[in-house]
């Protein structure tokens, strides 16, 4: 269940990225796994050719992010913004397979893996609980960048101006608020978490170009589970998620974690749409 | 006899906001009724209790005897309400004959038969000449008249119009009250909801209802109200000239 | 205008019924079972998403629905037309499932939800082993089982001819113009009487119905399904995709987005190998910022603004002219 907790820090920073996507910015952005699947292919360059790991890699894998969705937003989302949400999940959508397809073309099907020391090693506390030590190092940077996004989004001015277009689109720019230039960086600030999670999952994940996929969905569950609106909300599901996948797996096998996950989302939709810590309503 | 909409020690809370609260009044078969109360005051929240889009949370809404409070907004329609709102919502895509053919297709399922009796309400509204047009390409006084005419079409026993004359130009606003004027003739009865009393609502209302932050105030002719103290308490200042004394 | 296009139709299905007396290769007559699949496939999505207004993206579930239930009750004993009969039904069932929980959501709550709903069943299909073989997949008894490729090609053509009649019957129907009205705006609709969530239901009864038929013909075709093939996201993008890249909410606009997409998959498929995708993608991002109403969509348009333009007169003059998008 410990194990929960770490992976759920990284489902985490996933999740906030898309808290402020899809929770503040109402953008439908189904291209947010294939952007966190880029931000591993990132890490993985660059540790294949400095050797520099990722856990300082990440940092890099974080501005080439940032620049991409800096880039998909002014390019490709601006031009559709009046039109249906239907429209940017089909757009987000071509986007993700041009990614993953892209990818494929360039890195091949095959998956990779990086080696580094620090994989082999241990955290020991007590007799019975031990640690793996990459995970523990991905817990606590993603700990420090959630803590940070958090600052983002509330206090910055960057924030707190992303968060009042969400409340009133034609009020904003009568305040001064020029909202493209403040939407563009704020979706580049969520697809960076996103390609950072990525980043941080490198040494422990198995590389391919699909891999991606199946975080776009969960991180979509854990903004409806925390609350639209809400980037605690959904750093708090995402842990809530990487502790009963683990558990699941535990239990019944690792096949149906992805079931569970649906579960839960269905029955927080059907129950109680606005989330744990969500102020508005579905 | 008894009343025709009888809105019987009703509240309505949002949160800790009382919307609506402990109001009574009757409407009767032929009449023509305006809520009175400036923005905030309830109007459309009364409309929405009635029109079955919110529930009471205290009190009971009857409407030809039924009970209405637990009523969905289809089955206060097909019972007989019908309405308008306030921020007009036509259906974009559709033309104007289709939209006002939505209403006629409460009482026929055949689309040509709908598509007559369609024509017909355009007819009396004067909207003949744009019912090929797209909703979404018209002007506001004639999307209120094709909020109207949609209602209509339903062949309702009681229409509700919710601000119908606001975002009007007086003459438009008189052209409309002439037309309204006539619907008890049909056995329609209608209940309006104006921000403040004007030449329209005297020279069509039987009764005005005021309403001011959800409470009722007053209650009664048009004449009878406009010299009421509480009434123009709630309405100071400049608006103290239109009350048309 | 619209008896004339029901006759281009009706002499286009004709035609195509007769396709399988001069084309004799197997692997073409496939591609073309495909493409009809898929036109079949979008108009029953295109009553639900089109019409409606509702994104599925969730289809799968009806279409895994109709693969495996003919699959597992035929492996159960029941004559292949029954378990045909009783797939749709079971489809039917997961419509009523899902449409009761997703209906009451508005927006892209609704199509995550759907999602969601494909998703469990593929899980679930994944892991009742017994029940579904599991990922090793299961077999589907064939429905033909002479001039099988030839058969399967004409059902198919049935199928969206079906489909097709379906559609066309509901757009000039009172039920058509509920859809319409709740996709423009529930509120109006139900102020004007429509029970709009019975009225949803009926129209995801109808599109599941076609889809799992659709699904199947599929699995019959291919012997045999696993969940990755049919309950997949895939594929209930690939159905919504080609409604949505004709023109959803059109009558003719799924076929044609079936042909184009289709055919240009295939045609990518043999030149590039594994680019189609990624070209899939980009005609996706074309189609959304440049067509968004789909090919037939945007041909309409252009032919409505003419048509509909009142004339100069019209309009008072302290009005604004009306434009129309």
């Amino acid at each position: 269940m410990l194990n929960g907790i770490l992976t759920g820090a990284l489902y985490a920073l996933v999740g906030m990225g898309m808290a402020l996507i899809f929770g503040v910015m109402r953008i439908v952005n189904f291209a947010h796994g294939a952007f966190m699947m880029l931000g591993m292919y990132a890490a993985y360059v660059l540790f294949q050719h400095t050797k520099i790991n990722p856990y300082i890699g990440f940092l890099f894998a974080g501005v080439v992010l940032f620049a991409l969705g800096w880039l998909t937003y002014k390019g490709l989302l601006k031009p559709i913004r009046g039109q249906s949400d239907f429209m940017q999940i089909l757009l987000t959508l071509g986007l993700s397979l041009i990614l993953s397809d892209g990818i494929l073309l360039i890195f091949g099907a095959d998956y990779h893996q990086i080696n580094i020391p620090l994989l082999g090693k241990n955290i020991h506390i007590g007799p019975h609980i031990t640690f793996n030590a990459p995970w523990v190092i991905s817990f606590f940077i993603a700990l420090v960048l959630a803590a940070l996004l958090y600052v983002f989004v509330m206090r910055t001015m960057i924030g707190r101006a992303a968060r009042a277009i969400a409340q009133n689109r034609y009020a904003a720019p009568l305040m001064g608020i020029n909202v493209h230039r403040v939407q563009a960086i704020s979706f580049g600030v969520g697809v960076a978490a996103a390609g950072i999670a990525g980043a941080l999952l490198l040494p422990v994940f198995y590389l391919y170009p699909g891999v991606g996929d199946q975080f776009t969905l969960k991180a979509f569950v854990m903004v409806v589970l925390g609350g639209m609106g809400s980037i605690q909300g959904a750093a708090f599901a995402g842990l809530v998620l990487g502790v009963v996948e683990s558990l699941t797996s535990l239990y019944w096998g690792n096949e149906w974690a992805l079931a569970v996950d649906f579960v839960i989302f269905i029955l927080v939709l059907s129950l109680k749409p606005s989330g744990l810590f969500g102020s508005q309503r579905v | 006899m008894a009343a025709f909409l009888e809105i019987d020690h009703v509240s309505k809370r949002f949160g800790g906001l009382r919307a609506i609260n402990n109001v009574s009044f009757t409407i009767q078969r032929d009449e023509i009724a305006f809520i009175v109360g400036p923005n905030g005051a309830g109007k459309t929240t009364l409309f929405n209790l009635i029109s079955g889009v919110y529930h009471p949370d205290e009190g009971s809404i009857r409407f030809d005897g039924q009970e209405l409070s637990n009523f969905r907004p289809d089955q206060a329609a097909k019972l007989g309400i019908g309405r308008t709102f306030q921020i007009v919502k036509p259906l974009r895509n559709l033309t104007v004959l289709e939209n006002v053919m939505l209403g006629a297709f409460l009482h026929t399922s055949s689309p040509s038969k709908a598509a007559e009796e369609a024509r017909e309400v355009l007819r009396y509204l004067q909207m003949e000449k744009a019912m090929s047009f797209p909703a979404s390409g018209l002007p506001l006084p004639m999307l209120k008249r094709l909020e109207i005419a949609r209602a209509l079409a339903t062949k309702p026993k009681l229409i509700l119009l919710d601000e119908v004359v606001a975002g009007l130009s007086t003459t438009e606003a008189l052209a409309l009250a002439a037309l309204l004027k006539r619907l008890p003739e049909w056995g329609i009865a209608a209940v309006g909801g104006v921000e403040h009393v004007m030449q329209v609502v005297m020279s069509v209302a039987h009764r005005v209802i005021v309403l001011d932050h959800g409470t009722l105030i007053a209650e009664g002719t048009p004449q009878e109200v406009v010299h009421k103290p509480e009434v123009i308490e709630a309405y100071l200042g400049t608006k103290y000239k239109e009350m048309g004394l | 205008m619209k008896r004339s296009y029901l006759l281009i139709a009706a002499v286009a299905f004709a035609l195509s019924l007769l396709v399988p007396l001069v084309v004799r290769t197997d692997y073409v007559l496939q591609i073309l079972f495909r493409i009809y699949l898929f036109a079949a496939l979008g108009l029953a999505w295109n009553l639900v998403g089109g019409y409606t207004g509702q994104l599925s993206l969730g289809h799968a579930a009806y279409f895994g629905a109709g693969a495996y239930g003919l699959a597992i009750l035929s492996r159960e004993g029941l004559p292949l037309w029954l378990s045909l009969i009783c797939a749709v039904l079971v489809a039917l069932l997961f419509a009523w499932l899902i449409g009761g929980v997703s209906f009451r959501l508005r927006g892209p709550y609704f199509a995550l939800a759907t999602i969601a709903f494909a998703e469990v069943l593929r899980v679930l299909a994944k892991n009742l082993v017994k029940l579904t073989g599991g990922d090793v997949g299961i077999q589907v008894p064939p429905m033909f089982t002479s001039a099988v490729i030839g058969k399967f090609y004409l059902s198919s053509v049935g199928l969206t001819i079906l489909a097709f009649g379906i559609t066309v019957g509901i757009s000039h129907s009172r039920f058509g113009y509920y859809l319409m009205a709740i996709r423009d705006d529930e509120d109006t609709a139900l102020s004007v009487g429509v029970n709009a969530a019975r009225v949803k239901l009926y129209a995801l009864f109808i599109s599941a119905a076609l889809t799992a038929i659709a699904g199947a013909l599929y699995g019959s075709l291919f012997l045999f399904v696993v969940p990755d093939q049919v309950l997949s996201i895939d594929i209930s993008n690939e159905i919504a995709i080609v409604a949505m890249l004709g023109g959803a909410g059109t009558v003719l606009g799924p076929i044609v987005g079936a042909v184009v997409l289709e055919s240009a998959s295939e045609l990518l498929k043999s030149i590039f190998q594994e680019a189609h995708l990624l070209i899939y993608g980009v005609l996706l991002v074309v189609v959304v910022l440049f067509m968004p109403e789909g090919v037939v969509g945007t041909i309409q348009s252009v032919f409505r603004r003419k048509e509909l333009a009142p004339p100069p007169g019209f309009v008072k003059p302290q009005a604004q002219a009306p434009v129309i998008k």
